[in-house]
C-alpha cells in the first residue's frame, strides 16, 4: 500500500490559557490521510483548528497527543520537512531582501548551491512571473507579489508536498486565479497539495478531497463530488434548447413520477465576470 | 532534480542564516552607532589640545576603549533583542523552520550574524582609534623633535622613545579582543532572554539590569565578603547572583591598559576561555528554551 503523503492519527492539541484553570482544545482526536498527488482542502471557520493542524504537521507546534507523519516520517523530526514546501497565511518575508535574494536565501536553507541554486531561482521567478521584479526589495512588493514569491520559496527544493495556509487571503481576484492555476499546475506534476481556505468556491474548484473542521473536530470528510452530490437529483444542462424541446421534456416528465425541481439559465461566476471585465486588450498588456 | 541529502548539522545552512542576519542588521542601519563613535573621538581630540602628550594619549585610549566597550555592548544587546520577536511577529520564522533547518542551526546563525556585525564594528572603531592615535603620535614626535633641536642625539632618542612608549603598543590588541568577547557574551545572553521574552523592549530592559548587576556584583562581593564578613544568607545570595549573572567586571581590562600595564598572557587566556564558556552556556540555554517552543 502506498504511504500517504500526510497521515494524522488521533491528533489532539490543547493550549493552556495563562492565569486560568480552563484550557483551549484547538484540535480534538483528528484522523486524516492525504494520498500522494491529491489536492486536499482543510475548511472551517476562524478558530476551528486549521492553522494549528497545519503547524503540527509541519513540526512548528507539538501535539498534545496523537501523531502526524509526512511520507511516513514523524513530523517532529527535521528530516520530515525535506520534501515539504510551506506558505503561511499572510507571509511577511524579510523586507530588506530583493525577490532574488529571498529565493537564494531559502534555496541555501534547502541545501541548494552554485549553478543549481541559480538555475532553480530563475526557473521559479519565471514560474511566478516575478523575473521583472527580481531586484526590487520585498518592501515594495504588492500583496499578490508577496504571495507569489512565497509560493516560489515553497517550491524551491521541488517538494513532494506543498502546504498552503490561506493561499489567496487578501489577494485580488486576478492574483487569486493565478495562485489557483499554480496549484492546478502542481497537481498536474503529481505534487500533493494540502491547503486551508475560506474561499469555498475555489476549494470546490481545485480540491479532490476536503475535510471540514468545526471547533477542532472533523465534522465532514471525503471527495468533493461525493460530499456535494444530492443523490436523489440529476442536473441536465442543455444548449440551444428550443421552447418546443423544453415542452416535450416537460411532457415526458409529467408522464412519470419525476418532479422538475427547477428550470433556470446557468450563471457565469462572479470571478469570471470580473476577469473578463477588467482584462486589457491584447496589445495593452503591461 | 532531487533535493540534496539532509545533514543533521550543516555549516552551509548556518552561514546562510548568518549572512541573512548580518544583511538585515546592516540594512537596518545599526552601523549608525559607529558614526556616534567617530564624533565622540573627534570631539575628544579637540578637548585634548590642552593636555600634555602623556595625558593626551592616556585620555584618548581611555575614551576610545571605553566607548568601544559601551558601543559594542549596546550594539550586541539592541541588535540581538529584536531578532527573534521580529521573525515571530512577521511569521518569517515559519518559512525558515518549515524547511529542513534544525532549531539549533537557526539560533547559531542568528548569533553568528550579530557576532559578525560586532567584529566588523570593532574593526572599524579600532581602525579609527588607531589611526587617530598614530596621527597624534606623529604630531607629538615632530613637536618633540623640534623642541629637542640642539640636544645630544642620545637625549633626543630617549625623548622620542618616551613618546612612542605612551602611544600605540601591541598590548592594546588583546584588550580589544576582550571587549569583543564581552559584547559576544551579552549577545548570547540577550538571545537566551529573547527566546522566552514577550517583546524586544522587555529583553532590552532585562539586559540593562543584567549589565549593571554584572558590573556591580564583584564590588558587592568584595564589600560583603571581605569587609563585612557576611553571614550564610548573604553568602548564599551572592553565590546565586554570581551563578545567574555574568561577572562583567572580569572583562574590564581597559583600565590596566590605559594605565600602561600590559595584560598578562595567563589573565588574557583565562578571561578569553571564561568568555567562550559563558557564550556557549547561554547559547545552550537558548536552545533548551527554544527547541520545544510553540510557534
Amino acid at each position: 500500500m502506498t504511504e500517504p503523503a500526510v497521515r494524522v492519527e488521533g491528533l489532539t492539541k490543547v493550549f493552556p490559557i495563562p492565569f486560568r484553570r480552563n484550557r483551549l482544545v484547538a484540535v480534538r482526536s483528528l484522523d486524516l490521510a492525504v494520498a500522494p498527488g491529491q489536492v486536499y482542502g482543510l475548511l472551517g471557520p476562524n478558530g476551528s483548528g486549521k492553522s494549528t493542524t497545519l503547524k503540527i504537521i509541519l513540526g512548528l507546534v507539538a501535539p498534545t497527543s496523537g501523531t502526524t507523519k509526512i511520507f511516513g516520517r514523524d513530523s517532529r523530526g527535521v528530516r520530515s520537512r525535506e520534501a515539504v514546501g510551506f506558505l503561511p497565511e499572510n507571509p511577511y518575508f524579510y523586507k530588506y531582501l530583493t525577490g532574488l535574494e529571498t529565493l537564494r536565501f531559502y534555496g541555501k536553507l534547502c541545501g541548494l548551491r552554485g549553478a543549481r541554486l541559480t538555475t532553480r531561482t530563475n526557473e521559479l521567478l519565471d514560474l511566478v512571473r516575478l523575473q521583472g521584479a527580481r531586484d526590487r526589495r520585498l518592501g515594495g512588493y504588492s500583496k499578490g507579489m508577496l504571495q507569489r514569491i512565497g509560493l516560489a520559496q515553497a517550491l524551491l527544493q521541488e517538494p513532494k508536498l506543498v502546504v498552503l495556509d490561506e493561499p489567496t487571503a487578501g489577494v485580488d481576484p486576478e492574483g487569486s486565479r493565478e495562485i489557483r492555476d499554480l496549484i492546478l499546475d502542481l497537481k498536474g506534476r503529481g505534487i500533493t497539495v494540502l491547503l486551508s481556505s475560506h474561499l469555498l468556491a475555489q476549494v470546490q474548484e481545485i480540491c479532490d478531497r476536503v475535510g471540514i473542521l468545526a471547533q477542532g473536530v472533523l465534522v465532514r470528510e471525503g471527495r468533493v463530488e461525493d460530499l456535494l452530490a444530492i443523490e436523489s437529483q440529476t442536473e441536465l444542462i442543455l444548449e440551444n434548447a428550443t421552447p418546443e424541446v423544453l415542452a416535450q421534456i416537460k411532457e415526458l416528465l409529467g408522464r412519470s413520477s419525476t418532479r422538475l425541481v427547477e428550470q433556470r439559465q446557468p450563471h457565469t461566476t462572479l470571478e469570471r465576470l470580473f476577469l473578463e471585465a477588467t482584462a486589457l486588450p491584447p496589445g495593452e498588456q503591461p | 532534480m532531487s533535493a540534496p541529502r539532509h545533514r543533521a548539522f550543516s555549516l552551509f545552512r548556518v552561514a546562510a542564516l548568518t549572512g541573512n542576519t548580518f544583511t538585515g542588521l546592516v540594512r537596518l542601519k545599526v552601523f549608525y552607532v559607529l558614526l556616534l563613535f567617530g564624533l565622540l573621538l573627534i570631539g575628544n581630540s579637540i578637548f585634548m589640545a590642552k593636555l600634555t602628550f602623556q595625558q593626551e594619549f592616556q585620555v584618548l585610549k581611555d575614551v576610545s576603549l571605553g566607548a568601544m566597550s559601551i558601543f559594542s555592548s549596546l550594539l550586541a544587546i539592541v541588535a540581538t533583542a529584536q531578532l527573534l520577536p521580529r521573525d515571530l511577529e512577521d511569521r518569517t520564522i515559519y518559512t525558515i523552520l518549515a524547511k529542513p533547518v534544525p532549531r539549533y542551526e537557526y539560533l547559531l546563525g542568528k548569533l553568528a550574524g550579530v557576532l559578525l556585525l560586532l567584529v566588523l564594528s570593532l574593526l572599524a572603531m579600532s581602525a579609527l582609534f588607531l589611526v587617530l592615535l598614530f596621527v597624534r603620535e606623529q604630531i607629538v614626535l615632530a613637536e618633540t623633535l623640534r623642541q629637542s633641536a640642539g640636544l645630544p642625539p642620545a637625549q633626543v632618542e630617549e625623548a622620542l622613545a618616551g613618546v612612542r612608549a605612551t602611544a600605540f603598543t601591541a598590548d592594546l590588541l588583546p584588550g580589544i579582543v576582550i571587549i569583543f568577547l564581552k559584547a559576544a557574551l551579552l549577545a548570547s545572553l540577550t538571545l537566551f532572554i529573547s527566546t522566552f521574552a514577550s517583546s524586544n523592549i522587555f529583553t532590552i530592559v532585562i539586559m540593562v539590569f543584567i549589565y549593571f548587576i554584572g558590573h556591580l556584583q564583584a564590588t558587592a562581593r568584595t564589600y560583603w565578603l571581605e569587609e563585612h564578613g557576611a553571614g550564610w544568607l548573604a553568602r548564599a545570595l551572592l553565590g546565586l547572583v554570581a551563578l545567574a549573572f555574568p561577572d562583567l567586571q572580569l572583562f574590564n581590562l581597559v583600565d590596566d591598559l590605559v594605565a600602561g600595564t600590559a595584560i598578562p598572557l595567563a589573565l588574557f587566556t583565562k578571561t578569553a576561555v571564561l568568555g567562550c564558556v559563558y557564550i556557549s552556556v547561554y547559547l545552550f540555554f537558548a536552545w533548551i528554551a527554544f527547541h520545544g517552543k510553540e510557534l
